[in-house]
Parts: structure tokens; sequence; C-alpha cells
């Protein structure tokens, strides 16, 4: 609306020059008014963390009263076990689960989009059904077998169901990613000689570094995230994850540290946020990838 | 298809347990065992529970316990899984309201056989006994006494230059009196929350008026008593003694979701043991006093309940060592100290006796409010039915839509009502 | 299957069943290999339970003791005398036809916004993607609290142009719409799958486009958004089918009640509600089926009219 008008005026060399800059300065301010909406929620949660504990129910100022960083130490420490152990659990689960499903997720979404095999719409469909149904229903049945199996109380039944690409929400994006990248590529490698290994491993896996970062960070962002699979399978307090030993600082009818609560639920976004900021790179690496192939 | 494997094994392990049970005489020497024990509870309930633990395995070298807690939301799925899948642990912290849903199934082991013989109950008051008595069966260990009370923020009160008789208090003198602290506070307070999705206050003020709950698994009120609740609650909402509707349904429950907490009412109607978790989140000092009567002198509507038991798992390999363990969690001084009356006034005469006289102000209020209610006490009501846990919900959200003005009271009584009896004829 | 029939079946000399062979191991054996990881987990882990629960939809199963077979009861009740299944339904898809698309949109909208090669582009996606790294924590309903309030954030804002706000979180005319916020808040996701999309678009096709003097405008629908399309989809069916399912939001702002009477009582809640906390699995489990059903339904029909808008390059 206001650029019409703009262009009418202004002559010459600068127009395109100037234009450039005003739409950059008008982004700019739109994406940091945005931002400061996005992070306020996460500011308040910052502040509380450092708050007096009978203030932050009642106050809605950003700024503590007074500052203190003493929930930091009475929530690391808080619970039985220290927040280290948790943390420790939390990646080694979060890290299993962001190979197994990168690896299994994307074996099954290179056969969906590119092999050619008899009922391969069946269980496409199949597949996708498992993304449909509640988990709340299949959660007893689950774990009456993996009790026959030996694994409740260990990481198993948080891990192996990654490597065994349980996940279809991961196969169906790596397919939907896997169909754009040019077939010619696949072709000409088959002219060569090359078998379905290695067009997967050689031409697939090198041109979809944006959909496998994607993947990475959500399996672990979500994995991190996870409350109902550790709370259900794991029962000592030494296997607890983060998520979990958030969720045992509140007892919704007893004397809860809520201080220690978002204190270490700010300390429990560093590790996923740092996985963010260093994946996300990967994002930008794929362009030029793929760009060039073309 | 997994489901008669795990009953086999459910099968297996309870005649395990009634051989057991049989040879009651077994020397207690032959007893090693490794015992789970799951309760729900924060950080000051573990600490001290986890406190008598090693108390108790310092006494029993060749018994090792494994404890686990949760939240309360996250506890109950986490239990219900456990047990469908065959894997419940042997000392399982209950409450009133499900404990009848996991006895009457068949998951909770009966105690008779060990009162007397390893679960010494003599000094435990007998309507604490009654409490965890199941269709005639002793189900469930007492931790604590409880009882229906308010808690309110005295400071709030006194500015108001209200006076309340904490122990004769009425509905009355909310109506008449709760105006003030909404003036005194320029309308950003109410003297109470809106108490009329409460179970437990309605049940305390049914029972006022020589009604109850439940009878026989079937309703004991009428529909015209749940109209008339309503009417009341109108009325003090009208009158701007309770909060606001949409005030009041911030409420979930959660402790730091109550009015009290967030500064919006003087008040709260909620259990005695409760007092001290809200002292932390409240920065005036708290006072408790009974649910308002219809009269200054009215009787029976309050009751002394549990807040909560110790049940052992029908499916428990080692009920010996479990109820040698619930034995002394209960039972003796040591342990009593430990823990205090985090879970309530300790249901043994003598163990609230040598507990009382190391406890802190708040807790002692507690105690003393418990010993005031004296005579102000009615029985304890029967177990409650099953599906009693979905009409309490239900209450509460036929409340909200009085108060939301989407049902007239009159309306509200029989569709209430009619929604009780719906629900206690289902079938699971 | 058929490689099991085939490995079991003995070799045989006759040329006809050697060809066959040859062609199943050259055509199906390579699919089916990759898929093996998934069928060991879908047949070893995820099918046997999710049968389970089909058959206990057709049972009455307290949890605790033994199934007992109810027939076709469950289902009948839920679309003959069941108040709360209806309201949960209304609940459900009106907070799916809302949420769904206003999350998509702002989160196509950020991408794009995004993926103009600006300075600063890491910080802003960073940001942008902040809240949805909270996920579940117990701390976002005490946020969501600290906002829509009576006293929260919004209102405080309102009350500079002298509006006086309801307390939106309670409000039972209000309440679902402060979920539906929220979802869009955590609208990272589907704007990162959004970003790794635009990415994989090549550049030089842009290029030439410019070359051929194509508007801006004109490049965006006539390269981004068809290119985009498969993402688009992906996004539309995922999203949609997440919030059918969704959970967690209610859950823990409305501490698992779904009240204000019953207003953000979604489907899975009160499906969650039967299961753990009336002992009603098998009603529960009939409640998921006909989800299932429904969302098959839906997805399904999407598939099929994929083929007139979504652009693959194969």
């Amino acid at each position: 609306m206001t650029d019409a008008p703009m262009k009418l005026t202004v002559v010459g060399v600068e127009t395109p020059k100037l234009r450039k800059q005003l739409i950059s300065v008008v982004s700019h301010a739109l994406l940091i008014g945005a931002s400061i909406l996005m992070l306020y929620p996460l500011l308040w949660m910052l502040a509380a963390s450092f708050r007096p504990e009978n203030e932050i129910f009642t106050s809605t100022s950003l700024l503590p009263s007074e500052w203190s960083i003493d929930a930091y130490f009475r929530g690391w420490n808080g619970l039985r076990t220290s927040f280290s152990v948790f943390f420790t659990n939390s990646f080694i689960i979060s890290i299993l689960s962001v190979i197994g499903n990168v690896f299994a997720c994307s074996l099954a979404a290179f056969a969906f989009s590119r092999l050619e095999f008899r009922g391969r719409k069946l269980w496409f469909a199949l597949m996708l059904m498992t993304l449909m149904l509640p988990y709340q229903v299949t959660l007893i049945p689950q774990y009456v077998l993996f009790r026959q199996l030996g694994w409740v109380d260990t990481f198993l039944p948080l891990v192996v169901p990654k490597f065994l690409a349980a996940d279809a929400f991961f196969i169906f994006l790596m397919v939907q990613f896997f169909r754009g990248i040019p077939k010619e590529l696949d072709e000409a490698a088959m002219m060569d000689g090359a078998g379905p290994w290695r067009i997967y491993w050689k031409i697939m896996l090198p041109l979809s570094t944006p959909v496998l970062a994607t993947a990475a960070i959500f399996t672990f962002i979500w994995t991190w995230d996870d409350f109902f699979g550790p709370l259900i399978y794991l029962n000592k307090m030494s296997d607890y994850t983060v998520m979990l030993g958030l969720r045992t600082f509140t007892d919704s009818t007893g004397t809860s540290d809520y201080g220690g609560l978002f204190a270490m639920s700010v300390l429990s976004i560093v590790p996923i946020f740092l996985f963010f900021l260093i994946f996300q790179r990967l994002l930008i690496e794929g362009i030029a990838t793929t760009g060039m192939k073309r | 298809m997994t489901f008669p494997l795990s009953r086999r094994s459910f099968l297996l392990s309870s005649t395990a347990a009634l051989a057991a049970g049989a040879l009651g005489t077994i020397p207690t020497l032959a007893q090693a065992a490794n015992l789970r024990l799951i309760f729900w509870g924060g950080q000051a309930r573990a600490d001290r529970t986890y406190g008598v633990v090693d108390l108790f395995t310092a006494e029993n070298p060749d018994i090792s316990i494994d404890g686990e807690f949760l939240g309360w939301a996250d506890y109950w799925p986490k239990v219900a899984t456990q047990t469908a899948g065959g894997n419940q642990p042997d000392i399982i912290q209950m409450d009133y309201r499900y404990i009848g849903e996991y006895a009457r199934r068949g998951s909770l082991a009966p105690l008779d056989a060990f009162v007397g013989n390893g679960l010494d109950v003599s000094s435990f008051d007998e309507d604490q006994l009654r409490n965890g008595t199941i269709d005639g069966k002793l189900i469930g260990v007492s931790l604590g006494v409880a009882a229906g009370a308010t808690v309110f923020n005295t400071k709030v009160l006194s500015d108001a230059g209200v006076d309340i008789d904490p122990m004769r208090w009425t509905y009355d003198d909310l109506l008449t009196l709760g105006p003030k602290v909404s003036e005194s506070t320029g309308g950003a307070m109410a003297m109470a929350p809106d108490g009329s999705g409460i179970e437990l206050l309605f049940e305390n003020w049914l029972r006022q008026k020589g009604k109850a709950l439940y009878a026989d698994g079937q309703p004991a009120f009428a529909p015209e008593d749940v109209t008339e609740w309503f009417e009341l609650w109108t009325e003090l909402r009208n009158a701007k003694a309770i909060i606001s509707p949409d005030e009041q349904a911030i409420d979930t429950g959660q402790l730091e979701t109550a009015p009290l907490v967030r500064g919006k009412s003087a008040m709260n109607f909620t259990t005695s043991n409760q007092l001290v978790a809200y002292q932390t989140l409240v920065p005036d000092e708290l006072g408790i006093a009974i649910f308002p009567a219809t009269a200054p002198d009215s009787k029976g509507g309050h009751y002394r309940n549990s807040s909560q038991y110790f049940a052992l798992s029908s499916a428990s390999a080692s009920p010996e060592a479990a109820i040698k363990f619930i034995n002394f969690f209960v039972n003796t001084p040591e342990a009593a100290t430990v823990l205090g009356v985090e879970r309530g006034v300790p249901a043994s005469s003598t163990m609230r006796d040598a507990v009382t006289p190391s406890l802190d102000e708040r807790s002692q209020m507690v105690v003393k409010y418990i010993a005031d209610l004296g005579e102000i006490a009615g029985d304890v009501p029967p177990t409650p039915p099953a599906s009693a846990g979905e009409i309490e919900v239900a209450l509460k959200t036929k409340s909200q839509e009085v108060a939301f003005g989407a049902q007239s009271p009159a309306d509200a009584g029989p569709a209430f009502y009619d929604q009780v009896i719906e629900t206690l004829g289902r079938s699971n | 299957m058929s490689i099991q029939n085939v490995a079991s079946a003995p070799p045989s000399a006759e040329a006809e069943k050697v060809s066959g062979w040859r062609r199943i191991w050259q055509q199906d054996a390579p699919g089916y290999l990759f898929l093996l990881p998934w069928f060991i987990g879908f047949f070893g882990l995820t099918l046997g339970p999710m049968i389970s629960s089909l058959y206990l939809s057709f049972n009455h199963f307290d949890l605790l003791t033994a199934p007992r077979w109810a027939g076709l009861d469950n289902y009948v009740r839920m679309f003959t005398n069941d108040p709360k299944f209806s309201a949960s339904m209304r609940v459900t898809l009106f907070f799916v036809v809302f949420s769904v698309p206003l999350k998509l949109a702002f989160a196509l909208g950020v991408a794009l916004l995004l993926n103009r090669g600006m300075k600063g582009l890491t910080v802003y996606r960073s940001l942008f993607y902040l809240p949805s790294l909270l996920g579940a924590s117990v701390a976002i309903a005490i946020l969501w609290r600290q906002i829509f309030a009576g006293d929260g954030l919004v209102n405080k804002f309102l009350s500079i142009f002298g509006i006086v706000g309801p307390s939106w979180i309670s409000n039972p005319n209000y309440s679902l719409w402060t979920l539906i916020v929220l979802s869009i808040w955590q609208f990272g996701s589907p704007m990162i799958i959004f970003l790794a999309g635009l990415r994989q678009i090549p550049q030089d096709m842009y290029e030439a486009a410019s070359l051929d003097g194509a508007s801006k405008w004109r490049q965006f629908w006539k390269i981004t958004l068809p290119l985009l399309t498969p993402v688009v989809f992906f996004n539309a069916i995922i999203q949609t089918i997440e919030a059918f399912k969704s959970f967690t939001p209610a859950f823990i702002i409305s501490g698992g009640t779904g009240n204000p009477i019953n207003s953000t009582l979604f489907y899975t809640l009160y499906l969650y509600q039967e299961a753990f906390g009336f002992f009603r699995m098998g009603y529960a489990s009939a409640l998921a089926w006909v989800l299932l059903a429904l969302v098959a339904f839906f997805t399904a029909f999407s598939f099929l009219t994929s083929k007139y808008w979504v652009h693959y390059d194969d």
C-alpha cells in the first residue's frame, strides 16, 4: 500500500536500495515486536526462579523484589537424587533416540519413497494409522509386553522403539522430503550399477541434510520433554529424566518447592536450546548442496 | 491377548500370599525380603518417609525397601498401569476414594489376619479403623487423621473487622460479614471462595441436615437438597460474600490455584492436614476453623477422615515383611517423631501423645483442631460406592453451570440427581 | 510377509518359479529389507497393543479385573447416551478447525519471513522456537494463568483503553481460545519444517525466474508454493492429527478436569478420565477407535485430494 506511491516519487538508482532498507527496518521491527511477545512468558519464568517463594503467585511484576539464586542450589539437590543424574539420564536417552530415529526412519522412508514393492501402499497406510490411536489406550498392553520382555525399570522401552522406527511422524516427514529430491539422480546412479543401498547412502542421505537435521532436532527435544514414557517405565529415582524430576517437584496436594521448580525448568531448557542452535546450522547448509546438484 | 498371563501370575502370587498368611507363625528371622513402596507427595513427605525407611532397615537388615514417590496427578495412572501390568509394588499409599476401587477389585489384601499378629492397631482410634475397612475387611492402615476445615487469612479478616468464632461460625456469618471483606479490600478479595462445587463441603452441609451423600450405594439426599444447596451459594454470590465464578473456575484443585493462595479470598475450604502446605504459599498468618455451620451449635457435619492409608498389594511376595514395615511406620515413637503430622495427625493415640510436644506451632494448631472437633464431629460415613469419584467431578461441573448462569438452581438440583443415579447404575 | 513365504519355499528347478523368485528378489526384497526395522517394531511392539485395545473396546474392562465381553455396548452408549462424548467432540472439532489453520498460517508466514536471508536470522529463528521447547512443562500452566487470568497481563493491557476483560482462562466462553492461542504460540515445529522445505527449493530456479522478469509475488506463486506443497501437505495432515489427539495443554491448564463447564474437555482428556480416573478402559478404548476412524477418514480423504494440489518431483 505504501510502496506504490513511493515508487512513483523516488526516481533513479536509489529506489531499490531505499526500498530494501525500508523493508529491512520494517521486518526487523515486526520480528523484534513478535519476539518480545513470544518471550515474555519465558522471561517471567526466569524471573520467578530468582524470586522469593511466596511472591511467585501473587506478583505479576517482571522484576523480583529481591534477587536470589538460592532456588538453583535448592532445586539442583532438592530431590533425593541430584539433577546431575537426571541430566545424564536425559542425555543418554535423547542421544540414543536421535541415532535410532534418524537411522531407522530414513531407511523406512527410503523404501516408501523410492522403492517399488508389493503392498507398499498398504504398509504406508498402516504406518500412518499407528499415528492416529491415542497412546492412552495402548499403554497398558504395551506395559504388559515390555514387562514380559523384562524391560520395565530400564531405558529399553524408551529407546528400542526408536531403533525400530516406531514413530511414524518421522517416516512420513522424510518421505515427503525424499520425494522432493530429483529422481534423475537415482536413475543416473542406477545406470552406473549402484544398488538401493548405495543410492540411499550416497545420494539420499547427503542430499537430505535439512530434513535429517529437522528429525534430529525434534527427536532430541521431544524425547527430552517427554515425561509420560519415563513416568510409566522408570521406577528408580536414579533412572529418572529431567522432566520426571521436574514433575516430582510439584505435588498438588501438598507442599511444593515452586522456586526450585522454576529454576530447574530454566536449566532444563538450556541443553535442548543448545542442541537446537547447533543443529539448525545443518538446516542452512542444506541449501548449497541441494541447489548445486540440481 | 496378554491379560490371561498377567491374571495367572496374579493368581499364583495371591496363592503364595495366602500360604504365607496361613503360616503366620514363621519366625521373623526367615523374612529376608525386598519390598517396593510407592506413595504420592512432595519432597517434604519423601524426606520424612525415607527417614523412617532408613530407621526400619537399620533395625531389619534382612529387609530392603525401594521407595518411589510421585505427584498426585502422576501417581494414579502409574499405580493403575503397574497393577494392571502385574507389577504392583508391595506397599501402596491409598486415599479414601481409590482404596474402595482397588479393594473391591481384589488388588489389595485384607489385613485382618495380621491384626494382633504382626500388626498392632490396639491404640488406633476406632473411627480410623472403620475408615480403612471396606466391605467388612480391614484394607487400609490410616496414616493420619484429617477432617474438613476452613483455612483463613487472619490478617485480611482482622483488617476488615471480621471476627469469626472458629468452632461455631455459620453460613449466616458468611452472608452478613462477607461484604465487609470485599469492601475493605476495594473488591479485590472476597471472604470465601465459591464452595458450591466442593463435595466435602456439600456432604458436610447434608450431614448437618441429618442426611448424607450415600447410604447402601445410593444417594442419601433428595433433588430438592441440591437445589437448596445451589440457592444458598447463589445468595452468597449475589451478596458478594464469595468470589466470582470466573475467579473460582481458576481453581483446578492444585494448591497454587486456590483463591486463598492467589490473594482472591480470605479463606479456603479444605482438609486440616493442608494447613501447613497453604502456609508456605501465603505470606500472612493462617488460622483454622470448621466448615460453616447451618446454625451455631449444629453438630454431626464433620467427621474424622483418614488423609491416606498404607495398603498391602494382594500380589505381594513378602506380605509378612510388608506388614512389619507398616507396623513400624504407625506404631514406633521414633517413626512418629520423624513423620510429624505431615500426613495428618497420627491415628494411634500413643503416637499422637509421643509426637505432639515436638511439633511446631502450625502443626500444634492442627492437632488441637482435631481434638476440639470432639462432639461436633459425627460418625464416619461408609466407604463411597464405585464411581463416586465421577460424581465428585460432576458436582464441580454442575456448580459451574449454576454459577455462570447456564442453569438455575431449580433445574440443576434434579439434573444433578439424575446424573448421580445414572452414574451409580453404570457398569465399568 | 512375502519374504518369509519365499524363504521357506525350497528353491525349485522349475524355470517359472526361479524367475518368480528372482523377480521378487529384485523387485520386492529391497523394499522389505529397508523396512525390516519398521516391520520388527510394528509386529513386535506396536500391533499387539493396538489389537488389544481394539479387543478391549468391545469389553467392560476396569483395569484391575479381567475384561468382560460387552459386544457393542460401549459404542452404542457413545452415540446414544453420553452428553460428555458429544461435548468433548464439539470442543475438539472447534479446536481443530481454528488452531490448525491459524498455526499453519503463522508458521508459514514466519518461515517465509525468516527465509529472506536477512541479518540476525539465526537469532530470530531460535527465539521463535523457544516457546516450543517448553513442551508440557508444569510451568506453562502457571504462565498461562499469569497472562489470561482476571488480573493477568492481557487485562492489564486492555485496562489502558478502559476495557475490563473477563478472566479469559476460566470463563467458559473464552477458555478454549486461550488453549488455541497456546497452540499457536508453540508454532515452532511446523515453522522449522517449512524452513527445511524452503531450503530444499533450488536457488537457481529463482535466478532463472528473475532473469525472465518474474516479480517476487509471481515467483512465490509459481515456484515457492508449488514446490512447498509436499511440506504443506505434511504439516496439514500432522497438525490435524495432533490437534485431534491434543491432550497435554488442556490437561495441565485445567488440572485434568476439562472445566469450566467442560469447555476444555478435549476428546483425549475425556478418554483419559474414563480410563484412569473412572476405571473404564473398555469405554476409553472404544472412544479411541472412534477417534482413529474419524482421523483415518479425514487423512484418507486428504490423500485422495492431494493428487490435485500436491506437486511431487517424482
